[in-house]
């Protein structure tokens, strides 16, 4: 068995062009998921037995399932009683609420991080809540979670290639086009996977040059 | 008289921790409180600014009924300044915009004079150098002295002490200490739940001594340490002294 | 629309294929705990070269999709190894022990930096040298610390496996994707796969709340 890497060169492009894709379809679930998870964690941080009760009922469902199950059932599911998503809205929906079910955990723990001291503090020189979360708790409350998120981001990119199974065009099932037409499958899949790991470092490294950077104190 | 009390009750849940305090506080009055851990001193300090509730008893502050329909709590603890054991300075932000915040977001001053302000107090509290710096490169007296300077910002009429030199180094107590011996020589009124004896002694004008959630015996310095009344203040001063 | 009742009929694929789920995350459970510790204590020694070649694996299987590590498993075994034939059950378990492997690693590394330095310091005092320290000393603490995330990450597993039904694999997820092309009901069907999932994962995050309580 020998290994040609010449022969893949060509198709390049096209995988570097799948990498957006799987990389576009992250960031757009991120932020929704991430806006959807602050509303989730407010729900299950509030005082309403009710609200508490369908926001840990939901975080404990998506946590408890595979995505691909979610994803099956959101793309051929609801498909089946007419509600029909394309690949890419099933993708993106499927990976935004899997995604805010975590980020939801991610802020609950990051808040409760925040040393109870530092609020009685700001309390205690009779600042309302709604100042002392914003001037006191905001920024250290970030600090905290940043770490978790980072690696939530990862995850999440990790997860797009799941989209290959319903065929959306992510960098994995480009890879399997590509391994059908050229038949250099250990090449193909390697120069895959290192495409896939330099981006996971390269978010890796920026998220800890903007801690350095943002959180200085 | 400045801070009354009145039958103060306090459990949390079922273990009742404050049996029922009364006491009263003049304008300019230092009064320090000492007694064994779980006496409920720090619980009964905290009902002063109502950062622990209660539902039975009478406490009234600087004007403000604490369980009065329409009292406004936050307006309450801008009148009440409070400083805490584990300091609890602002990690993320400087030392003078620690002392800015709460002046700024809640009293509506201008920046340039919650500035003064603040530089003001940190000569006060002797740090005037530190005032650009983040809080993670101070010591432990000098933090403790920057959340006294941050009380002092919204220029309460009480300060509330609750073992501020607890979590001290000793070399660094004695600062803070002469730091809230000149507030004392000033006429701020001031309630200190301490284990200072020196300092109780040397600026309290009153004394309360607690136990098991009750106030055993009060008085002058001079009444409770040389001649203690009650067993249990003489068993508690002996084992200190 | 199928019926509650109709629908019977179909759970027996479907439990059979929650079995085979259980016993590949099993089988790739004890599998890459065994290569995560070996590689978690690697990762986590004084000694470069061990470090540098755990990092290397730890690093970088941790960095690409499951997807990609089963279908490179699925593809490479047969093209390194061309004389053997292997199931696909077999290459399964080998992909998601990699990924496994890789994730205890880190679990594990964590787990041994997370006991205070004070212990091996002690343990160096009291004369015992670097293996002697590690498996009397550090070892059963880090491995105490290491249970909380080591069942959060079974949990990653299962869910993980399901990845599995892409190579052909009859797992649970596979068996759902069969019964829908004889049933036309993929909603009542994945909403029982989905079910199925959660009676195996929700006990084991149970069993991690319990175990971390008893810590407390």
């Amino acid at each position: 068995m020998t290994l040609y890497f010449g022969d893949i060169l060509p198709y390049l492009p096209v995988m570097l062009k799948a990498l957006w894709v799987s990389i576009y379809v992250t960031l757009i679930s991120f932020a929704a998921g991430g806006v959807l998870g602050i509303f989730i964690y407010l729900a299950k941080a509030s005082r309403f037995k009710a609200l508490q009760l369908v926001s840990n009922g939901y975080i404990e469902v998506i946590r408890n399932t595979p995505l691909l199950v979610q994803l099956y059932l959101i793309y051929f599911g609801l498909g089946s009683v007419g509600i029909n998503f394309n690949p890419l809205w099933s993708v993106l929906i499927g990976m935004t609420l899997n995604n805010s079910a975590y980020t939801a955990e991610i802020f609950r723990a990051g808040i409760s991080a925040v040393p109870k001291g530092l609020r009685e503090a700001g309390t205690a020189l009779g600042m309302p809540f709604h100042q002392t979360f914003t001037y006191v708790m905001l920024k250290p409350g970030i600090r905290n979670v940043l770490p978790a998120l980072t690696n939530q981001f990862i995850v999440l990119f990790l997860f797009s290639s799941i989209g290959s199974v319903i065929a959306l065009d992510e960098l994995t099932s480009t890879l399997q086009n590509l391994n059908s037409q050229t038949l250099r499958t250990l090449e193909i899949f390697s120069v895959g996977a290192v495409l896939y790991f330099l981006t996971s470092a390269a978010i890796a490294f920026g998220s800890r040059i903007t801690e350095r950077l943002a959180f200085k104190w | 008289m400045i801070i009354t009390v009145e039958g103060l009750h306090k459990s949390f849940g079922k273990l009742e921790v404050l049996k029922g305090i009364d006491c009263a506080v003049a304008e300019g009055e230092v009064l320090c409180v000492i007694g064994p851990s779980g006496s409920g001193k720090s619980t009964f300090l905290r009902c002063l600014n109502f950062l622990e509730s209660f539902k039975e008893g009478h406490v009234t502050i600087s004007g403000h009924n604490l369980t009065g329909a329409k009292t406004n709590l936050n307006a309450v603890r801008r009148d009440v300044g409070m400083v805490f054991q584990s300091f609890n300075v602002f990690p993320h932000m400087k030392v003078i915009d620690n002392i800015m915040l709460a002046p700024m977001k809640v009293g509506k001053v201008s920046r340039a004079d919650a500035r003064s302000r603040g530089m003001a107090l940190l000569e006060k509290v002797g740090l005037t150098n530190k005032a650009d710096v983040y809080p993670s490169t101070l010591s432990g007296g000098q933090m403790q002295r920057v959340a006294i300077a941050r009380a002092l910002a919204m220029e309460p009429t009480v300060m509330l002490f609750d073992e501020p030199t607890s979590a001290l180094d000793p070399e660094t107590v004695g600062d803070v200490l002469d730091v809230m011996k000149k507030l004392a020589e000033e006429g701020m009124t001031m309630v200190v739940v301490t284990h200072e004896m020196g300092f109780a002694r040397e600026v309290a004008d009153r004394v309360l001594f607690m136990d098991a959630g009750l106030i055993v015996e009060e008085g002058t310095p001079a009444q409770i340490f040389e001649s203690p009344q009650h067993a249990r203040t003489q068993a508690f001063l002996s084992k200190l002294l | 629309m199928v019926g509650l009742m109709d629908f019977v009929q179909y759970l027996p694929p479907l439990l059979r294929g929650a079995g085979l789920t259980l016993v590949i995350c099993v089988a790739a459970g004890v599998l890459g705990s065994l290569i995560g510790v070996v590689f978690g204590t690697a990762k986590a020694s004084p000694c470069f070269i061990a470090r540098a070649i755990s990092s290397l694996y730890v690093n970088f299987i941790r960095g690409v999709p499951i997807l990609i590590i089963l279908l490179f498993t699925y593809f490479a075994l047969p093209l390194m190894l061309p004389a053997l034939t292997f199931s696909r059950g077999f290459t399964a378990v080998v992909g998601l022990s990699v990924y496994s492997g890789a994730y205890m690693a880190e679990i594990v590394r964590g787990g041994i930096q997370a006991v205070p330095k004070g212990q091996s310091e002690a343990a160096e005092a009291l004369g015992m040298h670097y293996f002697t320290r590690l498996r009397y000393v550090i070892f059963p603490q880090a491995m105490k610390i290491a249970v909380p995330p080591g069942i959060g990450f079974l949990i990653a597993l299962v869910k993980a496996s399901s990845l599995v039904s892409v190579i052909g694999f009859v797992d649970l997820t596979r068996a759902g994707r069969i019964v829908t092309t004889l049933n036309q009901e993929p909603l009542l069907t994945f909403l029982i796969v989905g079910a199925l999932y959660f009676v195996i994962s929700y006990p084991i995050s149970l069993l991690g709340t319990w175990y971390e309580r008893k810590l407390a």
